[in-house]
C-alpha cells in the first residue's frame, strides 16, 4: 500500500492499485499499441530463435523490448520452434503465439536486435521506428559473400587437418573437399532440401573427396576427418550444453537431439563415402 | 620450454584460421571478426598449453580454456556493445569435440556389418567416444557460461 501512496496513478477508476508484484503500473495502454507491441516483440523473439541464440537470450530480449514499448510484463514460453507471449498493461493483456522454425546461424541478426532491444529500453526508440528497423534487418544481406564463405569454410577445415597432425598434401586435398562440400551444401539449401539430407550428401561429397589423399601418401583417416567439419553443429550443441546449464531443459534436450541427429546424418555420409572408396574407417 | 611455446604459437595460428572460417559461416558483424578470431587462438592455444604443459586431462584443460574464452567475450562486449555470445561460440569452435562426436556415431554404424564379438567391442568404443563428446562440451558450455554464471547474477526477470 505505500506503493499506493508514494506514486501518483492516473485518475481512471479502471487501473487496479498496483500488479501482483508490487510495481506500480506503467501509463495505460491501447489496446492497438498492445497489440504492436506484442507482434514486434515476438517477431524480434522469432529472429534470434531463428538464427542460433541462445533461450536465455530470446525470453530477456523479449522481455526488455515489450517493458520498454510500456507493458508492465510480459510471460514467455520459449520452445524450440515456437514463442508464445502475454503481455500485460493494467487491465488489459494480449497473447500471441509466434513460430520460429530454426534457420541457421546468423550472428549479425543476433547482434542488431539485441542492440535494438537495448535502444528501445531506454526510450531512444519508438514501435514505428522498431518496425521498419526490424524490417530492414530481416532484409538485410548477407556480411560476406559466398565465394569467400566457401573459401574460408575450406581453409578452416585445412587449418583443422593440421591440427590434428596432416601434413602438406593432407590439408591441399581438404581444402578442396570441404569448399566443394560446402558449395554443395549452399546450393542443396537453396534448394530447400530437408537438414538431414543435405547433412548426408555433403559429408558424403567431403569423404569422397578427401579419399584422394591416398594418391599422395596422405592419411586419410585426418583428411575425411577434418574435411566433414564444417557440417559439425557447434552452435546448437553448444546453445543445448548452455541451455541445460541454465535451467531451460526442453529447449536444451531438443537442441541437443537435434544435434545428434546430425552428427549421425554426417556419419552416414561419411561412412558411405569410406564403404565406397574402399577405406578401413577412421 | 621454449618448444612448448612454438608448438603454441602454431596451434594458435592453426585455430585462428578454424575460427576465422566458422566466424564468415556464422556472419558475424564485421566488426567483430578479429577479436573471435582471437578468441579462437587464445582458446586453444591454451588448451594445448594445458595438456602439453601441465599434463592436464582434456576435459578439466577444456573448461579452464573455454572460461577464459568466456571472460574474453564479455570483456570483448564490453569494448564494442555487441552480444558476447558472438565471441564466445566462436571461441569455442575450434574445442567442440566434433571427431568424437562423429567417431560415436560411425562405431554406431558399423555395429550392422560385423561380428557380435567385434561388435560388441565396437560398442564399448562407441561408448567411450559419446561419454568424452558430452563431457567436453559440456566443459565447453559451462565455461563460456562461467562469467555469466559468477558475476552476472540476478533475480529471473522472466
Amino acid at each position: 500500500m505505500s506503493i499506493i501512496e508514494k506514486t501518483p496513478l492516473p485518475a481512471t477508476d479502471t487501473i487496479p492499485p498496483a500488479t501482483v508484484d508490487g510495481m506500480p503500473h506503467k501509463p495505460p495502454m491501447e489496446r492497438e499499441a498492445l497489440r504492436d507491441v506484442i507482434s514486434l516483440s515476438l517477431w524480434a523473439g522469432q529472429m534470434l530463435l531463428q538464427n542460433g541464440a541462445d533461450t536465455a537470450r530470446v525470453e530477456e530480449t523479449v522481455h526488455r523490448l515489450g517493458t520498454g514499448l510500456g507493458c508492465d510484463w510480459l510471460d514467455i514460453i520459449v520452445l524450440p520452434d515456437s514463442i508464445t507471449a502475454t503481455t500485460t498493461n493494467n487491465l488489459e493483456f494480449r497473447t500471441r503465439v509466434r513460430r520460429a522454425p530454426v534457420r541457421g546461424v546468423n550472428m549479425d541478426i543476433i547482434a542488431q536486435v539485441s542492440d535494438l532491444s537495448y535502444r528501445v529500453q531506454t526510450g531512444t526508440l519508438d514501435r514505428f521506428i522498431l518496425r521498419s528497423e526490424l524490417r530492414r534487418i530481416d532484409k538485410l544481406p548477407k556480411n560476406y559473400n559466398r565465394w569467400l564463405v566457401v573459401f574460408g569454410v575450406g581453409t578452416s577445415c585445412a587449418a583443422f587437418a593440421r591440427l590434428f597432425g596432416g601434413d602438406a598434401s593432407v590439408m591441399a586435398i581438404v581444402l578442396v573437399a570441404s569448399s566443394a562440400a560446402m558449395f554443395v551444401r549452399q546450393e542443396l539449401h537453396h534448394h530447400a532440401f530437408n537438414p538431414l539430407i543435405i547433412t548426408i550428401a555433403t559429408a558424403f561429397v567431403a569423404g569422397v573427396i578427401a579419399a584422394s589423399s591416398a594418391l599422395f601418401g596422405g592419411k586419410v583417416a585426418i583428411a575425411q576427418a577434418a574435411a566433414v567439419l564444417l557440417l559439425v553443429p557447434g552452435v546448437p550443441l553448444i546453445n543445448a550444453a548452455e541451455d541445460l546449464i541454465r535451467g531451460h531443459v526442453v529447449t536444451g534436450l531438443a537442441r541437443g537431439f537435434n544435434g545428434l541427429l546430425i552428427a549421425l546424418a554426417i556419419a552416414m555420409g561419411l561412412g558411405l563415402a569410406i564403404w565406397l572408396t574402399g577405406g578401413q574407417g577412421l | 620450454m621454449i618448444e612448448l611455446l612454438g608448438l603454441m604459437l602454431q596451434d594458435a595460428f592453426w585455430s585462428a584460421i578454424a575460427a576465422l572460417g566458422f566466424a564468415l559461416l556464422f556472419n558475424v558483424p564485421r566488426r567483430a571478426l578479429p577479436y573471435c578470431v582471437l578468441a579462437g587462438a587464445v582458446g586453444h592455444s591454451t588448451r594445448l598449453l594445458l595438456i602439453d604443459g601441465f599434463q592436464a586431462n582434456i576435459v578439466p584443460a577444456t573448461l579452464a580454456a573455454a572460461t577464459l574464452v568466456g571472460f574474453i567475450a564479455k570483456y570483448c562486449a564490453r569494448h564494442l556493445q555487441i552480444p558476447s555470445m558472438i565471441f564466445a561460440v566462436c571461441g569455442a569452435i575450434p574445442m567442440v569435440p566434433g571427431v568424437f562426436a562423429f567417431q560415436t556415431m560411425l562405431g554406431i554404424l558399423q555395429i550392422i556389418w560385423l561380428p557380435v564379438d567385434v561388435a560388441a567391442d565396437m560398442l564399448v568404443i562407441a561408448a567411450i567416444n559419446a561419454i568424452k563428446t558430452g563431457l567436453l562440451l559440456g566443459a565447453l558450455a559451462a565455461g563460456i557460461v562461467a562469467p555469466t554464471l559468477l558475476f552476472e547474477r540476478q533475480q529471473p526477470v522472466v
